[in-house]
């Protein structure tokens, strides 16, 4: 029982142990810690959804997580997809859709879409709204988000794709 | 907003958690899903000196079913709720009322057991399981008690529940041919309700309804099932001078406040018409599902 | 009345190959990677942490306060108090006065009286923003409650409380315009309609709140800030003088901003605090807006009371108009100041000769009032296009036809209003049959009666409206005592490569000036745009402009490219000329090739004239060393966007509830330099309208002058799944007045929604005469509508603003 205790923490990966205070948010833990600056924090309340990364694969708000509870799980952020070079198609298919503008909320939306092709990879024009409800824009309308999404999922849909394994 | 500092510590079981509860009483705070009390301690609206995770406690997230029941341990996530094929096929009403709760992130993380100790007045948890008349399994320092849900809240956030004890499991009954519907007015997507009415009812012979269960929320300090509105529209075949009574009931019990969601003028308004709504989709779903 | 105004002869530059085309953005390579520099993505060593203790009242007087315990809590290394402040600093200055106003002090902290919940009176700086906030929780204040007054129009009663006695009172400036005899128009009309409408308190809601580090160097005294801002070097400006320093020792760099819209329009108290820290500490100070501070400090918008009068002729034409409105401005004038467009814009694109509005700003206990997307456009459009509807159905004409009969029809513009702009040019009923065509307003109406048999009630409603952008030159904005002109500037300076760098002052904030930009000097250069390199938002590298709102960033931008990169063609080719021994006129640049258009093996890469430039080693006998240009643009004009707005909605008469089944936008931009970035700011500006219409308000409780709705759960900004889908189109009208012929575009998608969705709610109800005096529209003030017109008076007679919370 602590106010400051050691974790062990997987981030895209890698373990980073570190010793932190037990009120210190995972959002703040990943960007000021780790220097993983990609996830966004907006209002802490949970509801703006800038800090949506993946924990176990699963898109959750990490300003309501702390960085204690995740010692044991696999923690994804945006940063996963900067595999290399070229962008991730997911990263390639909101370019082309000039699905972002200012990019704050950019990366909760790509995190919570990436999940999508495992968790719901086939959802109608409304079930899509519903699961990008969680992310707020202020600048683009959600109108080329919605797009950019739809078609990557279908892009990833595709059954030749999924069999050969696909792409993450 | 950062939260005031707290020591944390983890729980490896229900009785740990409630020991911890007993040792500092009214210090401690239990997080689970976190959606709702990792706001509080953002804005330090709630400053506990320890904060007890509870989610590695194991198997509190199991759905387990028998032949008349459907209990869920209390760590389960909405998602999980949402997504099990036992409780789609048995308690719809519970999958359809999960579904309006907040987002996905949201879903990925709140617990039922955190939504029925939380108590949001306008919850559709609390709403739906008093619909299904749920009961909830207590631990305390000096063992479980079970409590049905129309006796667990005492004010708007205000449970029966102890300062050391916590919730370990929710039991909702199975009743062949119980169907179920939930109807409400938001103003955005995944908010609190402004008003909701969740009904069940069992079908009958002759195209009758018993135990008939209208459970609201939003017309008053916390959700509730309205007992009077049950015994008029049981035995009933839903009609409309039945349904009218009905709402009656309701409006007879209701007891709204203006808030800034919502007028307590227009809330009245409304119970009527979404109470009729529920009662009427009862209906339609029996005749789409053929009985 | 038609003006003849000379329009200017618009840039002819050569052709423009890469100006027209859906480019992919250049900000995205960083910002999809989540690679953004926004300011809190910084840490700098040694950096510390501010955090604010705010009035948690409208109204105190702050008796003492005790800041011991705080200074003792480890971790903690300063605080600063109002009287310290007041005694440091000055004023914060007004980048845009208020015509014969006067106003009061604007004060980096609240010293013996706070006026707002929300209002500095006490900052500490720590290790983390953690341990400040504690620090803040620990800090004793005996506050004095005072009476406040949270509506605009009883702050103008005589027993009303005073905020500022200095001024004896609470009006802090009153400006009306006349034009022709709106008494006798209003007189001869067949029918006049007069409401008293009331516009909610919004706010812009970015999702990156406001953020700033200062950090002050000791010794060479310079001064570095990193701010979440629309506008570095009037930032750069204001802190030199509240800091009583020169501007030459503050650097000012608004790198990636998440979003602005009107409310990061210059200093705010919290960076003029965070350089008092860093000047104290010697260190790095970084203070982050959290979203609760968001709510109770960040400029709010648009709350304002009209009172509006249109008169009609019996054969539907317009006779008369006076709207006179009262501003919220909120406790202080905030810098930028409340809008002054909902004058300026009153009459719309209508035909409207015989007009009066005036305007009073009124302050209240409440957090200031700026500049919001739209800029007093919005407020104006509800107001004028709801009443025209019910003015045309009251006399039983169709309201479109009525906006048929009244828009201004392009043979008539130039046209100066009755407000005093001069609109340029258009074809507003152009873009009206456009947006009804789209809609298919026939198919529409047959359905309407279909489903009337039937029990359903939709409706169609339409808004036209012209928006104002940029301003009419820097020498008017003097002359109206700004701080600021109309310009832009860039610099572009080529490198050895062949490519170029652009600086500019414009910080990005969602707006892609980077890749518009790089555009329009790519095609003057002859270059791929992907060899303009755009840096934004440092004082220290881009020359003086203004920054980037108003819709005016593309306008005045755009010619400050084309003229520089104008600048930097002509050498090069003078150079290239030298070097081939050609004749200048003969050269062209294509592909990063300077050819000779009449012998096309003759030809030199871009790259070798640069460097023949740059190094000096081989220039004409006349020029100088270097391959550079900085170039302003002052536009000679503000120039008019304009479109139509059509909604389909339902309407459940007994709940109220309604749906928004679709809404269709066309509008007119002029040139669309990037058509993929001009709908997205349409569709994002749409957005916005559709959450200050149906979803967005910062209500006060009127006894306790609480905020109520001052956190995200209760201020509901629309998610993907509460709004409708928008169908956007466009004509191109080209600007007679800019370059390009372009005109602004940023705001358009805010202006129009409210009235249109009113409008297509009340087409619904028809022959029910409901009318809405208060937004946003919400299934409740629907029924309540619904119960006024059928219990109350006939349509359109001033009647009672009531109801509880609505």
């Amino acid at each position: 029982m602590a106010e400051h205790l050691n974790v062990l923490v997987r981030v895209n990966g890698r373990d980073y142990s570190r010793s932190v205070p037990a009120r210190l948010s995972l959002a703040d833990f990943l960007r000021h810690e780790l220097g993983l600056y990609g996830t966004h924090v907006g209002c802490e309340q949970g509801v703006c959804g800038m800090c949506t990364i993946l924990l176990d694969g699963q898109p959750v708000k990490s300003c309501l997580l702390l960085a204690a509870q995740v010692e044991g799980h696999e923690v994804t952020t945006v940063e996963a997809l900067n595999q290399s070079e070229e962008l991730h198609p997911l990263q390639r298919a909101f370019t082309e859709a000039h699905a972002l503008q200012c990019g704050f909320c950019t990366p909760g939306f790509l995190m919570t879409a990436f999940a999508l092709a495992d968790w719901n990879p086939a959802p109608s024009q409304a079930e899509l709204r519903e699961e990008l409800a969680g992310v707020l824009c202020r600048c683009t309308g959600y109108q080329n988000i919605l797009e950019a999404v739809d078609g990557w999922l279908r892009s990833v849909g595709r059954p030749t794709l999924r069999d050969g394994g696909g792409d993450g | 907003m950062k939260p005031a500092s707290f020591s944390y510590v983890r729980a490896g079981s229900a009785h740990e958690a409630v020991r911890l509860l007993a040792e500092r009483p009214g210090e401690v705070r239990l997080l689970a899903g976190g959606q709702s009390l990792v706001p509080l301690l953002n804005m330090r609206l709630v400053r506990p000196a320890v904060l007890v995770d509870i989610n590695r406690i194991p198997d509190m997230d199991r759905v387990a079913e028998t032949s008349d029941e459907i209990a869920i341990g209390a760590l389960t996530r909405y998602s999980s709720i949402e997504r099990s094929e036992a409780i789609r096929r048995r308690l719809p009403l519970l999958a359809e009322g999960v579904r309006l709760i907040g987002d996905r992130q949201i879903r990925n993380r709140g617990t039922i057991g955190g939504a029925l100790a939380h108590g949001d007045p306008t919850g559709e948890m609390p709403l739906v399981a008093m619909a299904l008349g749920a009961s909830v399994e207590i631990l305390g320092p000096g063992g479980t008690r079970e409590v049905p849900i129309d006796e667990l809240y005492l004010g708007p956030y205000t449970t029966a529940l102890g300062p050391d004890e916590m919730i370990t499991r929710v039991r909702l009954p199975v009743i062949p041919g119980r169907i179920g519907a939930i109807e409400e007015q938001a103003r955005r997507h995944g908010d609190f309700a402004v008003v909701a009415v969740a009904a069940t009812g069992v079908k009958e012979a002759g195209g009758r309804w018993g135990e008939v269960r209208v459970a609201v929320a939003g017309v008053g300090p916390y959700a509730f099932v309205c007992g009077e509105a049950g015994t008029e529209l049981s035995g009933t075949s839903l009609d409309e001078s039945s349904v009218e009574r009905g709402i009656r009931a309701c409006l007879a019990e209701a007891d709204p406040r203006d808030d800034a969601r919502a007028s307590a003028e227009y809330r009245l308004h409304l119970l009527p018409i979404l109470v009729r709504r529920a009662l009427n989709r009862l209906v339609s779903r029996r005749g789409a599902l053929g009985g | 009345m038609a003006e003849t105004v000379a329009p200017a002869k618009p840039h002819s530059p050569p052709d423009l190959v890469w100006v027209g085309l859906s480019l992919a953005r250049k900000e995205d390579e960083r910002l999809v990677r989540g690679l953004g520099k926004f300011v809190d993505d910084r840490d700098l060593p040694g950096m510390l942490h501010m955090a604010v203790g705010r009035c948690p009242f409208p109204h105190a007087r702050i008796r003492g306060i005790n800041v011991t315990a705080a200074l003792r809590m480890p971790g903690v290394e300063g605080v600063l108090l109002g009287a310290d402040v007041v005694s440091r600093t000055s004023p914060i200055p007004v980048l845009r006065p208020l015509p014969d106003a006067r106003v009061p002090p604007y004060r980096a902290m609240a010293s013996d009286v706070a006026r707002f919940e929300g209002e500095p009176v006490v900052s500490v700086v720590a290790s983390d923003r953690a341990v400040a906030e504690d620090a803040i929780g620990d800090i004793e204040i005996d506050w004095d409650p005072l009476p406040a007054v949270v509506d605009a129009e009883q702050a103008l009663e005589p027993d009303a409380p005073v905020l500022h006695p200095e001024l004896g009172t609470n009006l802090v400036a009153a400006n009306s315009r006349a034009a022709g005899d709106v008494e006798a128009a209003l007189s001869a009309a067949e029918l006049v309609i007069s409401d008293h409408i009331r516009i909610n308190r919004v706010t812009g809601l970015p999702m990156e709140g406001r953020a700033v580090i200062a950090r002050y160097t000791r010794g060479v005294g310079t001064l570095d800030v990193w701010s979440s801002t629309q506008l570095p070097h009037l930032v750069r400006w204001q802190l030199a003088r509240v800091l009583g320093i020169s501007e030459s020792k503050i650097r000012v760099v608004a790198s990636d901003v998440g979003g602005a819209f009107g409310l990061k329009l210059g200093l705010y108290p919290e960076e003029v605090l965070a350089c008092l820290h860093s000047m104290d500490s010697g260190r790095p100070v970084k203070w982050v807006e959290d979203r609760l501070e968001h709510f109770r400090m960040t400029t709010h918008a648009r709350e304002a009371v009209h009172r509006i009068e249109i008169g009609a002729t019996r054969d539907g034409s317009i006779s008369g108009m006076r709207d006179v409105y009262v501003v919220d401005a909120g406790a202080y004038n905030s810098p930028f100041g409340s809008p002054m467009l909902s004058s300026l814009m009153f009459t719309g694109p209508y035909r409207v000769e015989d007009a009066f509005v005036e305007r009073r700003v009124a302050l209240t206990n409440k957090v200031p009032v700026g500049a919001y997307r739209g800029y007093g456009q919005p407020e104006s459009n509800f107001v004028r296009e709801t009443l025209i509807d019910r003015l045309a159905r009251t006399l039983a004409i169709d309201p479109v036809e009525f906006r048929r009969r009244n828009l201004l029809r392009p043979e008539e513009l130039p046209w100066k209003t009755p407000g005093g702009a001069v609109y340029d040019s258009g074809d507003y009923g152009a873009a009206l049959e456009r947006a009804l065509a789209l809609v298919g307003a026939d198919a529409v109406r047959e359905r309407q009666r279909d489903l009337r048999e039937r029990g359903r009630r939709i409706g169609l409603g339409v808004a036209c409206f012209v928006e104002m952008t940029g301003y009419p030159g820097s020498a008017f904005l003097g002359k109206h005592g700004a701080a600021f002109g109309a310009h832009e500037s860039v610099t572009i300076r080529m490198n050895r490569e062949g490519g170029c760098d652009l600086y500019t002052a414009v910080s990005h904030f969602g707006q892609s000036t980077e890749t518009s930009f790089a555009q329009v000097a790519a095609s003057t250069l002859g270059v791929h745009p992907d060899r303009v390199v755009v840096h934004s938002g440092d004082t220290g590298s881009a020359p003086h402009n203004t920054g980037s709102f108003a819709s005016r960033t593309t306008v005045a931008g755009t010619g400050a490219v084309l003229a520089a990169a104008g600048q930097v063609r002509e050498k090069a080719l003078r150079v290239a000329a030298h070097l081939l021994g050609r004749d200048a006129a003969t050269l062209e640049i294509v592909d990063g090739i300077v050819r000779d258009t009449e012998d096309p093996d003759v030809g030199l890469p871009l790259a070798d004239v640069a460097t023949a430039a740059i190094t000096g080693h081989r220039l004409p006998p006349d020029d100088s060393p270097g391959l550079e240009s900085t170039a302003y643009f002052d536009p000679p004009a503000n120039t008019f966007g304009y479109g139509t707005a059509a909604a389909v909605v339902e309407v459940d008469p007994r709940s109220g509830e309604f749906t928004v089944e679709r809404f269709v936008l066309v509008h007119d931009c002029g040139t669309e330099i990037n058509p993929m970035i001009v709908k997205g700011q349409i569709q994002g500006g749409l957005a916005q309208g559709f959450g200050a219409a149906m979803f967005e308000e910062l209500v006060y409780d009127p006894d306790s002058g609480q905020l109520m709705t001052g956190t995200m759960v209760d201020y509901l900004m629309p998610t993907a799944a509460d709004l409708p889908l928008f169908e956007v189109d466009h004509t191109e009208v080209p600007s007679p007045v800019t370059p390009l012929g372009v005109r602004g575009v940023g705001e358009a998608g805010t202006i129009p929604v409210a009235a249109t969705v009113a409008n297509a709610i009340c087409d619904a109800l028809w022959p029910l005469p409901v009318a809405f005096r208060r937004l946003p529209l919400t299934p409740e003030r629907v029924w309540r509508a619904i119960r006024e017109a059928e219990q109350g008076p006939r349509a359109g007679a001033p009647q009672s603003n009531e109801g509880a919370v609505t």
